[in-house]
């Protein structure tokens, strides 16, 4: 399978050339069980330039956290990050594997039907009748692997899982080892082992994670972009790397656009105009910068396959519709009233965005 | 100069600079010590110097004349001129303060704002501590901000954190002599010449040379002086450019002024962060100071992470030794990111979050403000340079057992004013009273050392409920105040008279008499009194008279508790209150506005005519008999006074059947019956819903109405009703029940109920009810 015909490489594929610059350019001693120093991690996630490479920044605003990240790695604790949907937890999470392994594929979906055995080990029960229980018959999860190899793992939506298997982790963490009596074994943890999980904080139908599992990760919490400007910069950024991966036809969405869209968005969120001037209600759905990012790029899909390839307020007008009112009346009556109340003020700019979100909201 | 003095450069408040000033003095072995600092500041080394000194302290200077001007200069213990001017003192030798003198700098500064356009007192106090710090060196206008711009070149993008990675954790004397070296050429060559900061830059520095050249003069060698100044000046210092002329100097602007010290607290330290000089954690730049006492470079880091957690755990948080372990483990992996050897504040901080407080920092705030910036406040030994009010306030303090209330954090104070029997010495058993009397005077004259709690109502009581602070702002007050007289009670007094003089109205005066009662100032009391007599013969309005009567009247019914003498007091209140029985039958002729503070002062002179015995009641009843029977005065008020009669049971319930029938018979425009019942209803509520003789009238005047007229009654009666609670309202329908002879359950059932829309619609008519011909 050509890697072409892949819908999403892994991000250790995708910025392979970077990383192979950065490990080339090494300078700073690098730990144990790690492919570069953390000083180039930082390079690799917040941007830079290295060995007359332009690395790009993969996550924008907020340094600070990310130097926080990494260090706790580099101290050989787990990281948990913790955020409103959509403010890059597994987006940072995969980047860091990334360029600290160079495989960020050791990953555990957090769902409400995650069992202990998919954190722990399962068993090829086919080999396990016939043969009895035997390392060839086990089946390592991502974490097990991460063990043995002293490279980190991840967990996505930790806190989706029961809070048994939440727990199933407590003595991972704790005791950096996994016994298997079935065979008589224990796996120790070589050096560098380490497990990043992200957990979200508003979506409903998660299970609170226990203090007793809290207190083993040093937790970082990411936070909305902090302002429209550092909003619109990673908006564009990632509709850049987007348009290039999906093939969209269409051009790069305006300036001007990207700020209508992100100025909506912010405002929606923060229950307030940007100016702080006036209160708005908010939705019931987080509309997060993803969100942002993925009515963008689907505006240019529906520009460049139905349009002419310019992004009109039409099709924005559509995406809007589709990510404001997402469950039930109350937010077509909120985005009715923003409508009405902000973007009919705000003159002859948003006149014909709004006509248009008008009509569709009827 | 072809030969250099040393010049060594710091930065205000840096405990690394502190340690490694000594070490240079060491190496250098100068004979004279000169320290950037007011010249005129040079006669307080000693004191500053003394061993009981415990910073932090500061000098302040002040300007003689109004408005007060005044400068800070404020040394904690880790400040290198502090370590200096030690220095000198241990090894005997010269020391003494080169920059331009504070009568320089407050005549500038005066300067600055008449050219500005004159500033409030207020703000310019605020711009005077500024000032203090911009003697950092560096110009900060609004276009233009140095440490602004040094933020975005630094790697940690804040140059608080860039200062401490590079100077406080240096590492030895000479990498931080050479690093404020260069720090202050940066500086110099960042900042946009022509800056009016700039130029006045170039005039201390030129002063600064000057007095170094004096030095010379004096036949001290060059190589023997050493200059402790900040890293800006450096160049400046030993530049090219010629020390200031005699002419020159005499050229500038001066204003006179005084000089004290005071103690200093570092939550007032930290307030200045951001300004040059800022210390963002006095407290944890302490920690520092000791670990590099200790030799323990670590020592600041641990102090700071352990001290978090004791912090959490005595507050009920829950914060493990392993999370401490992580959280410094954390910190030294974030400093490292940052080629730092050991971790710097920031790393501290976030490092903590990260680990003891679950990724917010709402959770540490607490926390980390104690041990960031402390609650340490500095101490002075009596007998060092203060003002004479410093020192008494402090007598007073030690005096009065209130020592232990010297302190940042807010702590109450209840007093028991009343004579302490269980003691043997008279001092003992006033004690409460004395310290009312202290913290009395201290409010007289605007110092916020002490708040009282529970606002005085008026009957004051024995009891009283203050909140004692102390802070650096309240220490600048006390100072101010020594203009006004050496000790507290002279500069209350001083104050008091001052208001005595420039009020007018008696009812100031008699809130002096009042504020001077409280105080405990019987002269006070006095001469306030003969002002009183001298204003009250002439015309004052009844609202004063009686505000005044009712001050008075609180100062004679208490007055007891308070040991002073009231008998002067009685005939001063007995004439007020004759010209106010005279004049009221009058003023009560008056519109809807003025009847407001009309009854409050009527009110007022009820209670005061019942609390003295030699207060002419009688006359006082008569006049009210009056207002209440004539037709031709405000109703509102004649309803009032005939509240009043009924209460004091000289109106009985047939008379006031009778007037009632009166004030509301058909005829009567419908808004001045309803403001006469306003009025009556004003007082007493129980005593109203307990006549049912006065419903069955008030019925049978609604009956009588037509249906324009009961719109217009209904209007004015929601208003005089609107006082009621919902309790008594529902009684008076049931009073009203009874005389339709409705039975009580079928009146609570339709109050209960809601309103019909028929009845819905009807009130809401009655909102826009024309008031044009009202």
């Amino acid at each position: 399978m050509s890697n072409n015909n892949v819908q999403r490489l892994p991000a250790e594929q995708l910025f392979q050339k970077e990383i192979d610059t950065l490990i080339a350019n090494e300078k700073y001693s690098v730990p144990t069980g790690w492919r570069m120093s953390p000083r180039s991690v930082l390079t690799y996630i917040c941007g830079g330039s290295c060995g007359g490479m332009e690395i790009t920044p993969k996550y924008i605003g907020h340094e600070r956290l990310v130097e926080i990240a990494i260090s706790t790695l580099v101290t050989d604790r787990a990281l948990l990050l913790i955020g409103e949907p959509g403010t890059a937890k597994s987006w940072l999470s995969e980047h860091l594997t990334a360029a600290i392994n160079g495989n960020s594929t050791r990953v555990i979906q957090g769902t409400a039907g995650t069992t202990e055995e998919q954190i722990k080990y399962s068993w090829n029960y086919a080999m396990l009748i016939a043969s009895g229980p035997s390392k060839e018959a086990m089946i390592p999860s991502p974490v097990y692997r991460a063990m043995e190899e002293g490279a980190i793992a991840r967990v996505e939506e930790i806190s989706r899982c029961a809070s048994e298997v939440q727990d199933a982790l407590i003595s991972i963490l704790s005791e950096k080892r996994i016994s298997v009596p079935e065979l008589g074994i224990e796996v120790p943890a070589r050096k560098g082992f380490s497990v990043i999980a992200t957990a979200n904080t508003r979506d409903k139908g998660v299970n609170e994670m226990s203090a007793a599992l809290k207190r083993r990760f040093n937790i970082v919490v990411l936070p909305s972009p902090e302002s429209l400007e550092a909003e619109m910069e990673i908006v564009k950024t990632r509709i850049a790397q987007l348009s290039e991966s999906l093939d969209l036809s269409a051009k790069l969405p305006e300036g001007e656009v990207v700020e209508k869209v992100c100025t909506i968005f912010r405002e929606l969120r923060a229950g307030a105009t940007l100016d702080g001037k006036q209160k708005l209600k908010t939705t019931t759905g987080v509309l997060s910068t993803a969100e942002a990012i993925s009515l963008l790029a689907n505006s240019m899909a529906l520009a460049g396959s139905f349009g002419n390839g310019d992004i009109t307020d039409y099709d924005l007008a559509a995406g809007l519709q589709g990510a404001v009112v997402k469950e039930d009346e109350k937010d077509q009556k909120v985005w009715e009233e923003y409508l009405e109340n902000i973007m009919k003020k705000r003159g002859s700019r948003w006149l014909s965005l709004y006509k248009e979100c008008k009509e569709l909201n009827r | 100069m072809e030969r250099h003095p040393f010049v060594f450069g710091i930065r205000h408040l840096s405990p690394a600079g502190a340690y490694y000033v000594r070490d240079f003095l060491d190496r250098a072995d100068p004979e004279l010590v000169l320290i950037e600092g007011p010249a005129d500041f040079t006669d307080l080394i000693e004191d500053l110097g003394a061993e009981e000194v415990k910073p932090p302290v500061a000098v302040m200077a002040y300007t003689k004349e109004l408005p007060i001007r005044t400068i800070l200069y404020p040394f904690a213990e880790y400040s290198p001129e502090y370590q200096a001017l030690l220095w000198a003192k241990e090894h005997g030798r010269r020391c003494r303060f080169c920059d331009l003198p504070s009568q320089v700098f407050l005549g500038m500064r005066a300067a600055k704002e008449a050219k500005e356009g004159a500033l409030p007192a207020q703000e310019g106090q605020q711009a005077a501590e500024r000032e203090a710090d911009q003697s950092q060196g560096g110009s900060r206008t609004e276009e233009f901000d140095v440490y602004r711009a040094l933020d975005s070149q630094c790697q940690d993008k804040d140059h608080e954190t860039f200062w401490e990675r590079t100077m406080e954790q240096a590492g030895d004397a000479a990498g931080y002599e050479a690093g404020a070296r260069e720090f202050g050429r940066s500086l110099r060559q960042m900042e946009q010449r022509g800056a009016r900061d700039y130029a006045e830059n170039l005039v201390r520095e030129a002063y600064m040379r000057r007095q170094i050249e004096d030095a010379v003069k004096e036949g001290t060698t060059p190589e023997k002086i050493a200059v402790i100044t900040g890293a800006y000046h450096i160049e400046g210092i030993l530049g090219s450019d010629l020390p200031m002329t005699d002419k020159e100097e005499k050229a500038l602007p001066r204003l006179e002024s005084m000089k004290t010290l005071m103690p200093y607290s570092y939550y007032r330290l930290s307030e200045h962060s951001g300004y040059g000089a800022g210390n963002r954690a006095p407290a944890y730049y302490e920690y520092l100071w000791k670990g590099l006492l200790r030799k323990e470079p670590d020592y600041g880091a641990r102090r700071y992470l352990t001290g978090l957690a004791s912090f959490q755990r005595n507050h009920g948080g829950l914060v493990s030794s392993a999370e401490v372990l992580e959280a410094a483990r954390l910190s030294q992996a974030l400093a490292e990111l940052h080629d730092g050897r050991i971790p710097a504040l920031r790393d501290l901080r976030d490092a903590a979050v990260t680990c003891m407080g679950h990724g917010s920092f709402s959770e540490l705030a607490l926390a980390a403000a104690d041990t960031e910036i402390g609650t340490r406040i500095g101490s002075l030994p009596g007998g060092v340079s203060q003002t004479s009010i410093q020192s008494d306030f402090y007598e007073k303090l030690k005096d009065l057992k209130l020592e232990k209330y010297k302190s940042v954090t807010a702590a109450e104070l209840s007093l028991d004013l009343r004579e302490n029997l269980r003691v043997k010495t008279k001092k003992s058993a006033f004690l409460d009273l004395e310290r009312s009397f202290f913290l009395h005077r201290l409010r007289v004259l605007g110092i916020q050392f002490a708040s009282i709690q529970s606002v005085r109502q008026d009957n004051a009581t024995w009891a009283e409920q203050w909140s004692l602070r102390w802070t650096p702002e309240a220490e600048i007050q006390i100072v101010e105040a020594v203009l006004k007289g050496d000790t507290v009670e002279q500069a209350a007094a001083f104050e008091l008279k001052n208001k005595l003089e420039e009020n007018q109205s008696i009812a100031r005066i008699a809130e002096i008499v009042e504020q001077a009662f409280y105080c405990g100032m019987p002269v006070m009391v006095s001469a306030a009194l003969e002002h009183l007599q001298a204003m009250a013969v002439d015309g004052a309005g009844v609202t004063e008279l009686a505000d005044t009567a009712g001050s008075l009247s609180v100062v004679i019914q208490y007055g007891d508790i308070r040991r002073l003498d009231r008998r002067p007091l009685i005939p001063i209140l007995s004439q007020l209150f004759l010209r106010a029985c005279l004049i009221l039958p009058q003023e009560c002729a008056c519109d809807d506005g003025a009847a407001g503070p009309l009854a409050s002062a009527v009110s007022r002179l009820q209670t005061v005519s019942v609390a003295h015995d030699f207060l002419d009641r009688e006359r006082f009843l008569d006049v009210l008999g009056q207002i209440a029977a004539r037709d031709d005065l405000n109703t509102r008020l004649s309803g009032l006074a005939a509240s009043i009669l009924l209460e004091q049971g000289v109106m009985d319930s047939e008379e006031l059947g009778r007037e009632v029938e009166r004030r509301l018979s058909r005829g009567i425009p419908a808004e001045l019956g309803a403001g006469w019942f306003a009025g009556l209803s004003s007082r007493n509520h129980y005593a109203l819903i307990a006549r049912l003789t006065l419903w069955e009238k008030l019925s049978g005047y609604l009956d009588e109405l037509d249906q324009e007229e009961f719109k217009r009654a209904l209007l004015f009666l929601r208003r005089a009703f609107a006082d009621f609670s919902s309790m008594e309202k529902n009684q008076i329908a049931e009073n009203l029940g009874e005389i339709w002879q409705v039975n009580p359950e079928q009146v609570s059932e339709v109050l209960g109920g809601t309103l019909t829309e028929d009845a819905m619609e009807m009130l809401e008519g009655l909102e826009d009810f024309d008031f044009g011909d009202i």
